[in-house]
């Protein structure tokens, strides 16, 4: 509250209680207005950035930003509701998201604008652009740039495999082994969290797919095929997930008996505690873990689906992505805090903070030892995109794959993600 | 907490069939004007918006950005989701079985806590407590019981249904729901009944006593009938709440597991952060039209009872 003293002394009658009131209330928004022009002729763009992990990181380097020039003020938003401010007409100036299938329905629509004229595009990985175009295009418009990647795959305990004399397994006769000889010497193999359904679809459904299915192809033949999807046609989940998603059921059995009832953060501080030897969780799970247990030794290795060793791949999303909205009045000044988060040492330096994976030609290789133990399959393209994160929010998939966790038959889930899929696709 | 005070209408008179002062007088037009701040906020905060919806709900909006007019494309897509049927199936049915079980039991309450017993002021507060708790609090304190406490229990006792966690029971994930929902809902419906069966004439029961009337005899003969019309007021409103069901489901199962429990609200709310706008939309209109038609219900019910 702003201080007003006086309100508190003088005698409070109903006018001069309002009276206060309004006064306050003009101060307030006076304040409000403060930072705005305080930089005489200044800009003032609103940033939007709401990965809670990050949000002081943004905080300092906006104040670094802020030193460098004077033209443009930047304000960090990160608790608006995104869609609401899209609804209203009147969106962040700048936005630096998750690019995933929420992200996808403002490309799509075409409320974003056009970057391809930015200098920063050309130092993009080729090879990213098929992930994002799976996602979500515009026709003519490079809607986002890449900020950061994350790699997930297996993080496993690196003492308990040494104690047990195991390694990293290469194919999936090696790591049903593996689950074996751990659960035999009374390790529980894997730690799984049910309850809540996004950790089953990000990491053992994805894995289990884009171990097998290439998923960008698969998804582009779905989108041509429209309404003509399942058994009876060239493209359907049935047929092509069925293998996958029998196999997640197979290594899901050597999880932790409570699996059903543990949740997101109860894994992460079971494996911190070292309750089981393995944890398919992305690197955002690594910060969570090092809370309870910084000294823990977490290494990675991607599942291995098949029985060749050149087949094992490790899942990518693009963890943060730069847009800026048709609708703002203010675009200059947003490329240029743009261009300013762009330059190679701000965005090497981020994602080495958050353990991320460079977008860029020019990046700095990760340091992270437990990354490292991924970087070879991102440095030579061996990484697909998460099936989890290619199907529409209206799917309910993460819920279908905790029935299928939890033991329901594979053919039935995937009959329902076909007809769900071929209804979605009748009104597109 | 207030239990005489609470008590609303008269449930039986002797209603007159018409009004006393029929005689139309004009009303002054000031009057009128009084009605203009509520008309025109519900306009502008309901109804409207409502209007929007239902036009949304024939094309394929998002919310925001270009968007086409498809017709009645939602509709024929609707009647043939699994999804939003099976959440209309499990919405109907769970708010079938909650408004039995709350209605049996705050019934039962409200009988013990309006007869002759010790402590019963004291009692009721106990029993209203958890009408004061938000449903969101409510749903992780028992979410935290389902899948730690109870488990441990079952698994002590060697009771093979208990030891694993309920919630995480795709059959019986439901019940959990109908006991908390239960748990919250039961006050409310506990007050009414109360306050019904206070305002029965204790001459009626004197008169029952003097004719020899057991003490089952009078629950069956004076005091259900005589709380009849409470008994449908709660019975409508709680059914037509249980529909809405919403945060205790979010805080407990999040419609899991699978897609075992989620209610309609849920199918439509997460047409709003899923990008699905219009075709929730649709969804929410027929919700509409069927809350509309419960409504409706309900006035017919309640009229002429409550003697409004």
């Amino acid at each position: 509250m702003p201080s007003q003293p006086p309100l508190a002394s003088r005698e409070l009658t109903r006018r001069s209680f309002l009276r206060g009131l309004g006064v306050a209330g003009a101060g307030a928004a006076l304040a409000s207005c403060a930072p705005a022009s305080a930089g005489s002729g200044a800009t003032e763009i609103i940033f939007y950035q709401s990965k809670p992990e990050v949000i002081g990181y943004f905080d300092d380097l906006i104040e670094q930003f802020h030193q460098t020039q004077s033209r443009v003020r930047v304000r960090h938003d990160a608790t608006s509701n995104l869609a609401g401010s899209f609804v209203r007409e009147s969106p962040p100036d700048i936005g630096l998201l998750n690019y995933n299938f929420e992200v996808s329905r403002y490309v799509e629509r075409g409320v974003l604008s056009d970057l391809s004229d930015i200098p920063a595009v050309e130092r993009i990985r080729d090879d990213l652009q098929p992930l994002i175009d799976v996602t979500a295009t515009y026709p003519g418009r490079t809607s986002v740039i890449p900020y950061s990647l994350m790699a997930a795959a297996v993080l496993y305990n690196r003492e308990i495999f040494d104690q047990h004399g195991v390694q990293p397994p290469t194919t999936w006769q090696e790591f049903l082994a593996l689950c074996e000889t751990l659960a035999a010497a009374g390790v529980t193999p894997i730690y799984s969290t049910f309850r809540d359904p996004w950790t089953i679809a990000q990491g053992p459904f994805d894995y289990s797919v884009g171990g097998m299915v290439d998923t960008a192809e698969f998804f582009s033949r779905l989108k041509e095929a429209g309404v003509d999807v399942g058994l009876d046609h060239s493209v359907s989940f049935q047929e092509e997930f069925l293998e996958p998603v029998e196999r997640m059921q197979t290594f899901l059995q050597y999880s932790n008996e409570d699996a059903a009832s543990r949740g997101y953060g109860d894994g992460n501080l079971a494996f911190a505690r070292g309750e089981a030897a393995m944890y398919l969780q992305g690197p955002w799970a690594l910060t969570e873990i090092a809370k309870s247990n910084p000294d823990l030794d977490v290494g990675a290795f991607p599942l291995p689906m098949s029985d060749d060793p050149d087949d094992r791949e490790v899942r990518v999303n693009i963890d943060l992505a730069l847009w800026i909205p048709e609708a703002s009045g203010k675009k200059e000044a947003a490329r240029e805090f743009l261009s300013f988060l762009m330059q190679p040492e701000i965005i090497d330096a981020y994602n080495a903070a958050a353990l991320g994976f460079g977008v860029t030609t020019d990046a700095a290789p990760v340091t992270n030892s437990t990354l490292a133990e991924l970087r070879e399959y991102y440095d030579r393209g061996a990484f697909y995109l998460g099936a989890s994160q290619l199907v529409p929010q209206s799917i309910p998939l993460q819920n279908y794959t905790q029935s299928l966790a939890t033991g329901a038959e594979p053919e039935r889930v995937l009959r329902t993600l076909d007809a769900d899929w071929a209804r979605l696709a009748f009104r597109a | 907490m207030a239990t005489t005070a609470a008590a609303p209408p008269q449930t039986r008179d002797t209603a007159a069939p018409r009004r006393p002062g029929a005689t139309r007088r004009p009303v002054h037009r000031t009057f009128y004007l009084f009605l203009v701040p509520s008309l025109v906020l519900f306009t502008l905060a309901i109804t409207l918006p409502a209007i929007m919806g239902v036009t949304l709900s024939f094309t394929d909006s998002v919310g925001f950005g270009e968007f086409d007019f498809v017709g009645l494309t939602n509709y024929v897509a609707m009647v043939s989701d699994p999804a939003i049927l099976s959440s209309y199936g499990f919405t109907i049915g769970f708010a079938l079985v909650t408004v039995l079980v709350v209605n049996l039991v705050a019934f039962l309450l409200a009988v013990l806590l309006t007869s002759k017993i010790r402590a019963k002021v004291a009692l009721r507060a106990v029993f209203v407590l958890p009408m004061v708790i938000s449903g969101i609090i409510i749903a992780y304190v028992f979410g935290f019981l389902f899948s730690n406490t109870l488990p441990r229990f079952g698994q002590a006792i060697g009771f093979e249904p208990l030891a694993s966690s309920l919630l995480a029971n795709e059959d019986l994930a439901w019940l959990t729901i109908v006991f908390v929902t239960a748990w919250q809902a039961i006050p409310s419906a506990l007050l009414i009944y109360i306050a019904g069966i206070l305002s029965i004439p204790g001459e009626v029961y004197e008169a029952a006593s003097m004719d020899g009337a057991s003490a089952r005899r009078r629950l069956v003969s004076i005091t259900l009938p005589l709380v009849a019309g409470y008994v449908v007021i709660n019975l409508v409103i709680g059914f037509k709440n249980f529909l809405n069901a919403y945060d205790i489901i979010v805080g407990l199962t999040n419609g899991g597991p699978g897609t075992a429990t989620r209610s309609v609200a849920m199918t439509i709310f997460s047409g709003f952060t899923g990008g699905d706008y219009a075709y929730q939309m649709a969804n929410a209109t027929i919700f509409f039209l069927i809350a509309v038609v419960l409504a409706g219900i309900q006035l017919r019910a309640t009229r002429g009872r409550s003697g409004i």
